[in-house]
């Protein structure tokens, strides 16, 4: 998840990540021009570069690993299509992500537009795995707070879902956040409020029943 | 400090954006507060569930379906468009228009029915003159040799002119697939 330097040479006073990441925005410029000029192949590296942050990105929201293949290639693919608009104001990354943010949203709506009634059970299906776990001891044993937490992720509402991705799988600033879903910081900060409360009511309900349980 | 402030801050606590004079009270409080403590505790196990979230790896053939989908993008685009790089500037249209009508004087000159309709190189006047001093001269060539002066001059006129009403993106293009074609040696 995060990209490890074996040493950070504080002795000179300059720090590696620092420099590799302006040197990656560099490149990504480059690499960006070359592909507003028509260049198919500066673009590929482009999408060899951000390939696996979008993805993951897109799977944490949608939680299905072929849909997430799919919006994934649309993202690129709108993000080919409007690099003529894109004029180098943000990072090519944050103009990636908000792509593929809305890319997400989009799918979702579609998503609840075919099938409400089949999310709904499936919600509940997902409900009611963690309802059977809870109920056995020995599937309690091995169920462990980061799954539950993951299962919950999957279910909080999609602007709750992405603060926490961008949060803890991209390693994002509130700033950078907000950026990306063009709202005020304050708002990063109240969804990034709900979205943890509702993660600890649900968690602590859990383990409430858990105890209660025996 | 009261616990529903301690609520609102300990989140702002965990990702370091509490200023050092509130995270202090709030520390305060939290050694003396056994449920914020709790919550705190819960919160933290949140951050450690998320923080280790996998990446998780990408289809295989993700890029080479993303290019693939780009490049047919790119076609149907040219197929919407076929003349979207045919963007000739004002200064190019005049000069393929001043190099069409000396191709075009060039023709008719070289008509003898055509010229004499001319109000000019009619074959009285200094004009004529020049230009029929230069056809002589021309004519006692050897014929193999005009024929091929003929299509060298015409090859580039007609190359010139094309090149300049295509636009300086094409002449791009076409400068760049002429390069890379070149032999090396």
């Amino acid at each position: 998840m995060r990209e490890y330097l074996v040493q950070t040479p504080h002795s000179i006073g300059i720090s590696i990540p620092n420099i590799t990441a302006s040197c990656a925005e560099q490149d990504d410029r480059e690499l960006v021009s070359a592909s507003q000029s028509g260049d198919q192949d500066a673009f590929a590296q482009l999408v060899q570069r951000h390939q696996r942050r979008v993805f993951n990105l897109v799977f944490r929201m949608l939680q299905q690993y072929e849909e997430a293949n799919e919006i994934t290639q649309e993202t690129f693919l709108a993000a080919w299509q409007g690099l003529p608009s894109f004029r180098g104001d943000a990072r090519f990354s944050t103009w990636l992500y908000r792509i593929a943010y809305n890319c997400c949203l989009k799918q979702l709506e579609q998503r609840k537009r075919d099938k409400a009634l089949q999310a709904a059970i499936q919600a509940e299906h997902l409900l009611d795995q963690v309802d059977n776990e809870g109920h056995a001891n020995a599937e309690l044993e091995r169920q462990d707070c980061q799954k539950l937490v993951h299962k919950h992720l999957s279910m909080l509402p999609a602007k709750y879902r992405i603060v926490l991705v961008l949060r803890h799988l991209q390693d994002m600033t509130y700033e950078e956040m907000a950026e990306i879903l063009t709202i005020p910081i304050g708002t990063i900060k109240t969804h990034l409020f709900r979205a943890r409360n509702l993660l600890k009511e649900r968690l602590q309900s859990f383990e409430q029943e858990w105890k209660t349980r025996g | 400090m009261r616990c529903s402030k301690a609520a609102e801050q300990l989140q702002l606590y965990i990702d370091k954006r509490l200023p050092l004079e509130k995270m202090r009270l709030l520390e305060l409080h939290l050694s003396q507060c056994n449920s914020c403590q709790q919550a705190l505790f819960c919160f933290e196990k949140i951050d450690q569930a998320l923080c280790h979230m996998e990446m998780v790896a990408e289809p295989a053939d993700l890029t080479s379906h993303i290019m693939r989908r780009v490049a047919h993008s790119v076609q149907q685009n040219e197929e919407v468009h076929p003349y979207v790089l045919f963007q000739p500037s004002l200064t190019e249209w005049l000069a393929a228009l001043l190099l069409a009508t000396i191709t075009t004087l060039g023709i008719i000159l070289g008509q003898p029915s055509l010229r004499a309709t001319l109000p000019i190189a009619n074959g009285h006047d200094a004009f004529s003159y020049l230009c029929i001093n230069l056809w002589n001269n021309l004519m006692s060539l050897n014929s193999a040799t005009l024929m091929l002066a003929f299509w060298i001059v015409g090859t580039i006129l007609g190359v010139w002119i094309t090149l300049l009403v295509a636009g300086s993106e094409m002449r791009a293009l076409w400068l760049k697939a002429m390069i890379s074609r070149l032999p090396v040696w």
